[in-house]
């Protein structure tokens, strides 16, 4: 890929990332979550619920990639959604750069989250009718960033990611990579510290999820990156990985 | 837990004033990129929606202040009128009976020295019945006035074929040659059977003061077919002997007084002249007239309703079936950290500029139905305007259509708090 690394982009948060280099970014402890749980006054005591995380343990370190793998159902996106604070598990904690995602109020998950989580969907979940530039500079609006600035910031990070002749292109203008590429920046632009990517290479042919590998390889070697996935090579660029099945770690290595 | 370092050393009002802009920038910009390239379709409806609502709204209030303002007053081109301050601005068929100005004459011959004033002229309106010397007597609307040669319009018809100036009137003395001759609307002309030329004999009640024999006129003109008069047999003749036929020249008496020139100084001269009178200037329509005519008040009222009724409920369900289709996008703002506020902002904020937009297109289009209905009417059934603009339809049709679109948001608002991030972005 012909692109600058994006590690470049994160000039601020450089000279801290050697003190955090070990340290625990993500962590798991005893995570059950069942969904139907939680569904408000108006449901019958006696609805079905499914459990979707079975106590699960797990640490994500500043500096690695940690995928998580297994069948449909096993609990990975699940894992994804908590640790992003878009659900509060029923029971454990999930601890986010130090803070329990769980004693926070909506507000300050959805706050919590813009800070501190960038997020990949497998969908790429790009505004249709924002420019890549407006896509990649949308969690900055929300920051109170000066719109000079986000332009600016979004434009290096599509440079980064090798999309700096498509800024103003719309989604729909772009091959399914470029959009890949284009919600990797999104998922930067905040200077994270923890990337959570879902299927990431999902919708994307061999070469095309190569390139975008290659970039998340690149985005992690400061962050935390956790990535969920079936595809053997998309878990291969990962330092552990761990298996899920039935919503219990089966497997770590 | 600190904020990031890439956050900008700002204070935390002008951070939240800038997220704010921001908020609506992207609102804005979204919305234009909606509106021309990605759904266009469905903006353009409920803009459509909106606008037609609006449209209407314009067309039919527009109806009402024509009503309230007497609609065919404005069947002659006078730039000021002076009417009696009872009646209120009269019609030029059916005011007759009402009350009258005085000194009509006189005064009018005052103000046509006025700077400014380029001519004025006394109306008197009174029904005759002429006979043509082969047929049968029909009755007809005689409007006296003072014609002085240049191109102007009365009760829609046009004065230049009368002989200028009013020689019987004679400095108050009515003992001045007659020019015993009129214009005949087209009306008129086709129920007599009379064309220019012919000579008519009149009758009516005061006639035996101008001699006792039953005087007769000539038919200078007969008006061009198209020209006004609203289809109903009318004829214009010099006033003084109007007035002398009618009785009316005691007093020098006439219905309104018409004046043309500079409205400002016709104005003036107006009010100096006429204190107590009616002074209206030509498109110069008061909407507050609308509040002192009852039909004209309660059809305004009627369109104020449903138009905010209709146009709220096209917003509410387009923008609800807009937002319902678009919880992807709103479950996507969640993700990367908008909270619910910011969320609902984008739908009201997108709502509020459809109902804007929607808004402005329709006073276009309100006023394009308004020359439309004028000139169907003009070309069917009714003279001169049946409806006027008034440029205080502008903020108006925009304030109701915001009223609207704050009636509408709280379905769209409510569509959007019910969206679950996770079921949008699992999909």
């Amino acid at each position: 890929m012909s692109k600058q690394s994006v590690r470049g982009s994160r000039s601020s948060a450089r000279d801290r990332a050697d003190e955090r280099e070990s340290a625990t970014a993500v962590r798991l402890e005893g995570v059950t979550h069942e969904y139907g749980s939680t569904g408000g006054r108006f449901r019958s005591g006696d609805e079905r619920t499914v459990t979707a995380l079975r106590d699960v343990s797990l640490d994500v370190p500043t500096g690695s990639i940690v995928g998580l793998e297994g069948p449909s159902g096993s609990g990975k996106s699940t894992v994804l959604h908590a640790v992003a604070g878009l659900l509060v598990p029923t029971a454990g904690s999930v601890e986010l750069q130090g803070t329990d995602i769980a004693a926070l109020s909506d507000a300050e998950r959805t706050r919590l989250r813009r800070r501190h989580v960038g997020i990949v969907f497998q969908r790429f979940h790009l505004l249709p009718s924002l420019s890549a530039r407006a896509n990649v500079a949308l969690p900055l609006v929300q920051s109170g960033v000066p719109r000079a600035a986000r332009r600016d910031r979004a434009t290096t990070l599509l440079e980064a990611v090798g999309l700096d002749d498509r800024t103003t292109h719309l989604p729909s203008e772009l091959s399914g990579g470029e959009r890949q590429r284009v919600a990797i920046a999104r998922a930067l632009s905040t200077d994270p510290d923890v990337i959570v990517a879902d299927e990431p290479t999902g919708e994307l042919d061999t070469a095309t999820g190569r390139d975008v590998l290659e970039l998340l390889t690149d985005v992690g070697r400061e962050r935390a990156v956790l990535v969920a996935s079936h595809d053997e090579a998309t878990l291969a660029v990962a330092d552990r990985v761990v298996t899920l099945c039935d919503g219990r770690v089966d497997d770590v290595r | 837990m600190s904020d990031k370092a890439s956050d900008p050393p700002v204070d935390a009002e002008s951070r939240r004033r800038t997220r704010w802009r921001g908020v609506v920038g992207l609102t804005l910009s979204r919305w234009w990129r909606r509106a021309t390239r990605t759904t266009r379709g469905r903006i353009a409806s409920t803009v459509a929606a909106v606008a037609l609502t609006i449209a209407l709204l314009v067309v039919v209030t527009g109806i009402a202040l024509a009503l309230a303002d007497g609609g065919m007053a404005t069947a002659d081109d006078a730039d000021v009128r002076i009417t009696p301050e009872e009646s209120g601005t009269l019609s030029s068929v059916d005011g007759v009976e009402g009350p009258r100005l005085g000194a009509t004459n006189e005064r009018a011959a005052a103000i046509r020295s006025r700077d400014g004033v380029e001519h004025a002229s006394p109306v008197l309106v009174e029904t005759a019945r002429l006979e043509s010397t082969d047929g049968d007597p029909r009755t007809v609307r005689l409007i006296g006035l003072v014609p002085d040669g240049e191109s102007r319009t009365v009760a829609g018809l046009p004065t230049t074929a009368l002989e200028p100036g009013d020689p019987h009137y004679a400095n108050g003395s009515y003992e001045g040659p007659r020019n015993r001759e009129l214009v005949l609307s087209p009306t008129a002309a086709e129920r007599l059977d009379a064309t220019a030329g012919d000579e008519l004999s009149v009758s009516m009640g005061g006639m035996e003061r101008a001699g006792g024999t039953t005087p007769s006129v000539t038919v200078a003109a007969v008006a061009d077919e198209g020209t006004g008069g609203g289809g109903a047999p009318i004829a214009l003749v010099h006033l003084s002997e109007l007035q002398s036929f009618s009785g009316a020249e005691t007093g020098e008496l006439a219905d309104r007084l018409l004046l043309w020139g500079e409205a400002d100084a016709a104005r003036s001269a107006a009010t100096d002249v006429y204190p107590a009178g009616a002074v209206e200037v030509a498109g110069d329509t008061d909407p507050s007239t609308l509040f002192e005519d009852g039909l004209a008040f309660a059809t305004s009222v009627i369109a104020l309703l449903v138009g905010v009724t209709v146009c709220a409920s096209f917003v509410a369900t387009t923008m609800g079936m807009t937002v319902d289709e678009d919880r992807r996008t709103l479950a996507v703002l969640e993700s990367v950290g908008f909270p619910t506020r910011s969320r609902l902002a984008v739908v009201a904020v997108s709502t509020g500029i459809t109902t804007l937009v929607g808004s402005i297109v329709g006073i276009g289009l309100g006023m394009a139905g308004i020359v439309a209905v004028n000139a169907v009417a003009g070309a069917t059934v009714a003279p001169g305007t049946v409806a006027h603009f008034h440029p205080v339809f502008v903020p108006y049709a925009i304030g109701v259509a915001l009223v609207a679109g704050l009636v509408a948001v709280p379905y769209p608002l409510a569509v959007a708090a019910r969206t679950a991030v996770l079921e949008e972005v699992a999909r």
